[in-house]
């Protein structure tokens, strides 16, 4: 085992490290911007370190300052968390040769999974259903017809360079395709200075489902089941559930044997997440892999009893698995909605600000993991994430149930959150059928989304209290915004974290 | 502009701290030669690209006996870009914070006693003000700043790190070395890339807080620059008698 550990993030997740160095006995040094010199892990760290100024490219981003304080405080580890570097195969690589192990996969695993198309095509090759889509990149409309023709409408045309929506159109016919073609072009030659494009088939009405798998140096591997991510605001997850009501029991079991399969035979190590889109037959799509712990990690935990931060750091320190797929038990359903400063009700506008109150919510089965405390301010250079309340029960009814109660007592004071949002999803009728897409909040947009619930809590109980911070009925979004999904809906590859 | 050539051609003058050339006899040499030219038309390429790609600052490779290190000089604000003219302040403003690596970090006080006010030294951004203050000795504890006396407080500006790293100060500063604003006073060896730390105003080296070769983190106080007073400053008797030496002065 290590015998120091640099927590190279911030928020809950530094603080979720921290814990799980705690657990282990390993001290931890918390490195920290000068914006988060009075944040919570840093004040409960047993060591902390200013890496350098607010500005992420000149601390949480900068190599070397990270590796320079991991080897002035003594550790020879760093954990990266999630986003900043944690999936970056250079930094893990410069983290080795100055002879730190970073806690992830080793850099020339990061580095086979690194390109999208090179993860997919090799995926692919170990068993994994793509996206179907063209032969290589569209020479010409002749191409692209016969191409679309063999995939079957509707197709997605999709630049080869970049990312972000730009080049990118779905098209439901031959004629829409020829027309949309040429714009395509033009858009990805300005966005990105390379117009060519391939054809993707779109999958109507997706929804988001990921394995976690977990695999050790020596080839062992287990998954830990799914989780569904389809509620989503403009490809970010807000709610994840698991296990998925998008599939049935042995259809769910298929695809995480499935995919934890095709990465023990492609050689993948430590921690990782397999995305899929699942079409409304069932049939899946694998979209991406992540190589690193994820925000949702604490809903499997919370199914499988396995602290997944441990385990991570475990095997990075080159420690075996311990335990086979048979001794992982998976047990009633868990839900996470992430509390974000964002105002739902004005297009999820970033907040800041000081929280003036913050009550956690308590009961059987709850579990808030969050850098919150009164007083803290919420610096404005970083992502809106304040926190995460997963709540579980023997089944989904009972999840929800207490998820209801729980983000009722939950209090967060001095600035806007997307509270009011999970209180309405818990009243719309499609969650809690669990039908839900990908496209479930985008679609209405989400001050609309707001009011729709408030109206749907009116009519059936007294709940309207609950969702009293919802938008008033003025500010519903105008009817014409419940178009089908935008093009990019596809790009659920494109959802961060 | 003159100071700023000045100023540049000094910057090499100290030999870095992994500076590896023995002497050898010519044949070694050749094969060396040699040995650097397939190395450099295989490898410096892509790994100039793999440099450029990642944003990182240092790129290693090992090759049998052969190991090359690709550096971007990360200047004191972490940017890639060359730091050769931007990072220092500009004489045109003396004790102004525009020093892009530390804003806050350096402390200029008021030099009309108003500092009886201020709770103490460490209130601002300082290291001191860290729950746990890591790497810095006992000199830069928690609070010690804030020991030396209201008097001195008017005429405090600290000279802070750029970065995570050791300190090392110029041999030549020492305390009672008069220098000018954007005058180098030392680095902070960042993994073998030194990123300088210069006087923040025209002064007078005073204590210093951090011993040579001690770990500091980014920000933390370092040396502390008297500004030219009316009376002639006293240098403390121990550079690292720190804030206490500066209270007897």
């Amino acid at each position: 085992m290590f015998q120091k550990i640099l927590i190279a993030n911030r928020g809950e997740i530094a603080l979720r490290v921290l814990r799980a160095c705690r657990l282990l006995g390993v001290p931890a040094v918390v490195a920290y911007s000068e914006a988060d010199r009075e944040s919570l892990p840093v004040q409960l760290a047993d060591e902390a370190i200013c890496i350098g100024p607010a500005d992420a490219r000149r601390s949480y981003l900068s190599a070397p300052a990270l590796i320079s304080a991991a080897v002035v405080t003594g550790c020879d580890a760093i954990h990266p968390g999630y986003g900043f570097l944690s999936e970056d195969e250079g930094f893990a690589e410069v983290v080795k040769a100055h002879g730190l192990t970073f806690i992830g996969p080793p850099s020339q695993v990061l580095e086979r999974f690194a390109s999208k198309e090179g993860t997919r095509r090799l995926l692919a090759g170990h068993g994994l259903p793509t996206i179907p889509g063209s032969d290589g990149m569209l020479r010409d409309e002749v191409h692209a017809l016969d191409e679309a023709e063999r995939i079957g409408y509707p197709v997605l045309i999709k630049p080869s360079a970049g990312g972000g929506g730009k080049g990118m159109r779905m098209v439901r016919s031959p004629r829409e395709l020829e027309a949309a073609m040429k714009v395509c072009r033009s858009e990805a030659k300005s966005a990105f200075g390379d117009d060519s494009l391939y054809l993707e088939k779109w999958i109507e009405n997706n929804r988001h489902v990921e394995v976690q798998v977990v695999v050790d140096r020596y080839g062992h591997g287990v998954h830990l089941g799914d989780r569904d991510c389809s509620v989503q605001r403009r490809h970010q997850k807000i709610i994840e559930e698991a296990p998925t009501p998008a599939l049935s029991p042995p259809a769910r079991d298929d695809l995480a044997v499935r995919a934890i399969k095709a990465v023990v035979a492609a050689g993948y190590e430590n921690l990782g997440t397999l995305e899929f889109l699942v079409d409304p037959d069932g049939n899946f799509y694998f979209i991406e892999i992540n190589c690193r712990i994820q925000v949702e990690h604490p809903v499997t935990e919370m199914l499988t009893g396995i602290d997944m931060v441990v385990l991570q750091i475990r095997i990075a320190a080159g420690e075996p698995l311990g335990f086979s797929q048979a001794d992982v038990a998976p047990r009633g359903h868990a839900i996470e909605f992430r509390i974000n400063a964002e105002d739902a009700a004005h297009d999820f506008r970033p907040q800041t600000g000081v929280i003036e109150h913050y009550l956690a919510p308590g009961g059987p089965c709850v579990r808030m993991d969050s850098h919150l405390y009164a007083g803290y301010e919420i610096p404005p250079y970083y992502d809106s994430l304040l926190g995460k309340l997963i709540v579980w029960g023997p089944d989904r009814t009972t999840a929800i149930a207490r998820s209801r109660a729980a983000l009722d007592e939950l209090l967060v004071d001095g600035v806007v959150t997307n509270i009011p949002i999970h209180r309405a999803l818990l009243v719309n009728e499609q969650f809690l059928a669990g039908r839900f897409t990908t496209n479930l909040i985008d679609r209405l947009g989400s001050a609309a989304f707001l009011t729709a619930a408030t109206a749907t809590a009116v009519a059936s109980a007294g709940v309207a209290a609950s969702a009293g911070s919802a938008a008033p009925s003025g500010t519903a979004a105008p009817s014409g915004t419940t178009s089908p999904a935008s093009p990019s809906a596809n790009a659920t590859a494109e959802v961060r974290r | 502009m003159a100071d700023r050539q000045r100023r540049a051609t000094r910057r090499d003058d100290p030999a870095p701290p992994d500076d590896l050339e023995g002497s050898r006899d010519a044949v070694a040499r050749r094969d060396d030669h040699d040995a650097i030219a397939r190395l450099a038309d295989e490898l410096l390429p892509s790994l100039i690209a793999k440099l450029g790609a990642t944003g990182l600052g240092e790129i290693e490779v090992r090759e049998g006996d052969w190991k090359v290190r690709l550096r971007r000089p990360v200047d004191a604000d972490g940017s890639p870009h060359g730091r050769r003219s931007t990072d220092r302040p500009s004489r045109a403003q003396p004790g102004h914070a525009g020093h892009g690596h530390a804003p806050a970090a350096v402390e200029s006080r008021p030099r009309s006693g108003g500092s009886a006010a201020g709770p103490s030294a460490g209130s601002g951004a300082g290291p001191g003000r860290g729950l746990t203050p890591v790497g810095p000795g006992p000199a830069t504890g928690s609070g010690e700043p804030g020991a030396s006396g209201p008097g001195d407080e008017s005429n405090r500006v600290v000279a802070t790190s750029p970065a995570v790293g050791v300190f090392q100060p110029r041999r030549e500063m020492t305390a009672g070395t008069r220098v000018r604003a954007g005058d180098r006073i030392g680095i902070v060896d960042v993994l073998g890339v030194p990123q300088e730390v210069v006087a923040p105003v025209d002064g007078v080296i005073g204590a210093s807080y951090v011993q040579a070769g001690e770990a500091v983190e980014y920000g933390q106080e370092l040396v502390r620059i008297e500004l030219a007073g009316p009376r002639p400053i006293e240098p403390p008797a121990e550079a690292m008698a720190g804030a206490k030496g500066a209270e007897e002065a």
